[in-house]
C-alpha cells in the first residue's frame, strides 16, 4: 500500500479513542462506586486520573490537527477524524461530570438519606451506554449505536421518578436537605453523561453512514 | 419553454452509451454522462485509465488519431456532434480546450490571441477589444498590457497557461475542456488558474481532468471516476469526497489502491 504511515495514524488515532474510552468508564465506574459506598479513599484515587484524561485528550487533538494539516483525510478517513474529535470531547465531558460524582462523597456527611436502588439502576444502564457507545465505535456498528441511544429515554424516567421522590421527602423532612440535593446532583450528572453517550452515538452513525442524526 | 428545451439547457452535454477502441484496445467502456451549464466538473482517476481520451471525445480530438474508433453518442445542447453534418473546426470554436503543458503559439502575446478570431472571420477593428477581453478574463491582463507585443515563450509558465486559457476564451466557446492543466505549474501558479476556473464557471461549462484529487474536491461541482475505462461513479463532489458509494472510488480518493 502507498501511504502504509498514514493508515498507521489513523489506526493510532481509533486506538487512542478506545483507550480514552476505557479510562472514562473506570472513572465513571469508581466514581458511582464511590458514591453508593461513600469510599472516600476511592473518590481520590478517582478524582487523582482527571489529569490522565487531559493528556489524552491533548494526544488526540493533536493527532487530528496533525492528520487534517499533513495528509487531508478524505471519505470515510474524513468521517473518522471528526468523528475522534467531536467522541473526545465528549469523553472528556463523561470525565469531567465523573469528577462532579467523585466529590459528592466528601461532602456527604451522615449517609445516604435513602438507598440508592433507582440511582443504581440508573448508573447501570448509564455504564452499559458507555460501554456500548464505544463499542459501537470500534465495531462501526450504525445499528448498536442507535440501539444505545434509545435506552436514554429509560435514563431520563429514572431521573424524573428519583427527582420527584427527592423533593417529596425534602419537603417532608426539611433537616435532609443537603444530603438529598447532593442525590439531585448525582442523577442530573448521570442524566448528563447518558446525553453524553447519546452524542456518541450520533458520531457513530455519522462515521458509518455520512448522515447527521439526532439521536435523544 | 417546453419540458423538452429546458432539459436541453440545463445538461449542456450528454453522453451516451460511449465506447472507445485504439486498434484492438477498447480504452472506454460504456461510458453515460450528463454534464450540466455552467457547472466544474472533474474527472479523476488513475493514469492510463482514459480520462484524456474521454474529454477528447467532447470535442472530437480523437477523429486526430489513426485507429480509433468510436461507438455511442455525444450529445452538445442537443445535437449529435459526431452527427454528419457537424464541422469539426466550428465544433472546437465552441468546445474549447487547454492542456497540460502550455503551448503557446511562438508569436507576440497579441497574436496569439488574436489569431482565432481573426481565423473566424474577426473584423480587424474589434481585435483590440476582443484581446483585452480575453486577457482580462483570464487574470492576465495587468500582467501583459503593457508588452502585447512582447514574445509569448517569454512569459513564466503560469503565465503562458494563462495566455493559453485567454486564446481559448477570445473565440468565444460555451464549453472549455482542461487536460491536467495545472500539472506543470508552481503551487502559486495553481491557485491562480484554480481561482479563474471558478470564476470562468458563470460563463462556461467546465470539464476538468486533474490527477490531483485535493484540485478536484476544491474546484469541482461534480466528479467523475474513471477506472480502466469505466466510469465507476459520477455525483457531486461534495458526495464523492464525503461519502462515495463504489468502493474502489473510496480506496482510490484515501490512497488505498493497489
Ligand atoms: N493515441 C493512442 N493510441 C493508442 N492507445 C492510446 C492512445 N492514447 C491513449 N491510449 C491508451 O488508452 C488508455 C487511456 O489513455 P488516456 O486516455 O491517456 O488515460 P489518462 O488520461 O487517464 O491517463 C491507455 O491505456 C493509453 O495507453
Ligand atoms: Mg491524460
Amino acid at each position: 500500500m502507498v501511504r502504509e504511515r498514514y493508515f498507521q495514524q489513523l489506526d493510532l488515532l481509533k486506538k487512542c479513542v478506545l483507550s480514552f474510552g476505557e479510562l472514562a468508564e473506570l472513572i465513571f465506574r469508581d466514581s458511582m462506586s464511590s458514591v453508593i459506598d461513600l469510599d472516600i479513599s476511592l473518590a481520590e484515587k478517582t478524582l487523582a486520573l482527571e489529569f490522565e484524561a487531559d493528556k489524552l485528550e491533548g494526544r488526540i487533538e493533536a493527532s487530528v490537527f496533525d492528520l487534517l494539516a499533513l495528509q487531508q483525510p478524505m471519505a470515510s478517513d474524513l468521517r473518522l477524524v471528526v468523528s475522534t474529535l467531536k467522541i473526545s470531547a465528549d469523553l472528556r465531558r463523561v470525565v469531567g461530570l465523573s469528577m462532579n460524582i467523585a466529590k459528592i462523597p466528601g461532602r456527604m456527611e451522615g449517609g445516604h438519606v435513602k438507598p440508592l436502588i433507582d440511582t443504581g439502576k440508573m448508573a447501570n444502564i448509564v455504564a452499559f451506554m458507555l460501554e456500548n457507545s464505544l463499542r459501537a465505535f470500534e465495531t462501526q456498528d450504525a445499528q448498536l449505536a442507535r440501539e444505545v441511544a434509545a435506552r436514554d429515554e429509560e435514563v431520563d424516567k429514572l431521573f424524573y421518578a428519583v427527582w420527584v421522590e427527592l423533593i417529596e421527602m425534602m419537603a417532608k423532612d426539611t433537616s435532609i436537605i443537603s444530603r438529598a440535593t447532593n442525590l439531585l446532583f448525582l442523577i442530573r450528572y448521570l442524566e448528563r453523561i447518558a446525553d453524553h453517550c447519546c452524542n456518541i452515538c450520533e458520531s457513530v452513525v455519522y462515521l458509518v453512514t455520512a448522515k447527521k442524526v439526532t439521536l435523544n | 419553454m417546453t419540458e423538452a428545451v429546458q432539459n436541453v439547457s440545463q445538461s449542456q452535454i450528454e453522453v451516451e452509451n460511449l465506447n472507445l477502441w485504439y486498434g484492438e484496445k477498447q480504452a472506454l467502456k460504456n461510458i453515460s454522462m450528463q454534464i450540466s451549464k455552467n457547472s466544474v466538473t472533474a474527472l479523476i482517476g488513475p493514469s492510463g485509465c482514459g480520462k484524456s481520451t474521454f474529454i477528447r471525445c467532447l470535442n472530437r480530438m480523437n477523429d486526430l488519431i489513426k485507429n480509433c474508433r468510436i461507438e455511442g453518442r455525444v450529445l452538445i445542447e442537443g445535437k449529435d456532434i459526431y452527427g454528419p453534418d457537424v464541422d469539426a473546426v466550428d465544433l472546437r470554436k465552441n468546445v474549447g480546450m487547454v492542456f497540460q503543458k502550455p503551448n503557446p503559439f511562438p508569436m507576440s502575446i497579441y497574436d496569439n490571441i488574436a489569431y482565432g478570431p481573426r481565423i473566424h472571420g474577426a473584423n480587424k477593428k474589434d481585435l483590440d477589444g476582443i484581446v483585452e477581453q480575453a486577457l482580462r478574463s483570464a487574470a492576465i491582463w495587468e500582467e501583459t498590457s503593457d508588452r502585447l507585443k512582447s514574445p509569448a515563450l517569454s512569459l513564466s509558465g503560469g503565465q503562458q497557461q494563462r495566455l493559453c486559457i485567454a486564446r481559448t476564451l477570445a473565440v468565444k466557446p460555451r464549453i472549455i475542456l482542461f487536460d491536467e492543466p495545472t500539472s506543470a505549474l508552481d503551487p502559486i501558479s495553481t491557485s491562480r488558474i484554480e481561482e479563474l476556473i471558478m470564476n470562468l464557471k458563470k460563463d462556461y461549462t467546465i470539464v476538468i481532468v486533474t490527477h490531483n484529487m485535493q484540485q478536484a474536491a476544491r474546484i469541482s461541482d461534480y466528479t467523475g471516476f474513471f477506472l480502466m475505462g469505466e466510469l465507476i461513479e459520477f455525483g457531486q463532489t461534495r458526495q464523492i469526497f464525503h461519502n462515495p458509494q463504489e468502493r474502489s472510488t473510496e480506496d482510490y480518493i484515501t490512497g488505498r489502491f493497489g
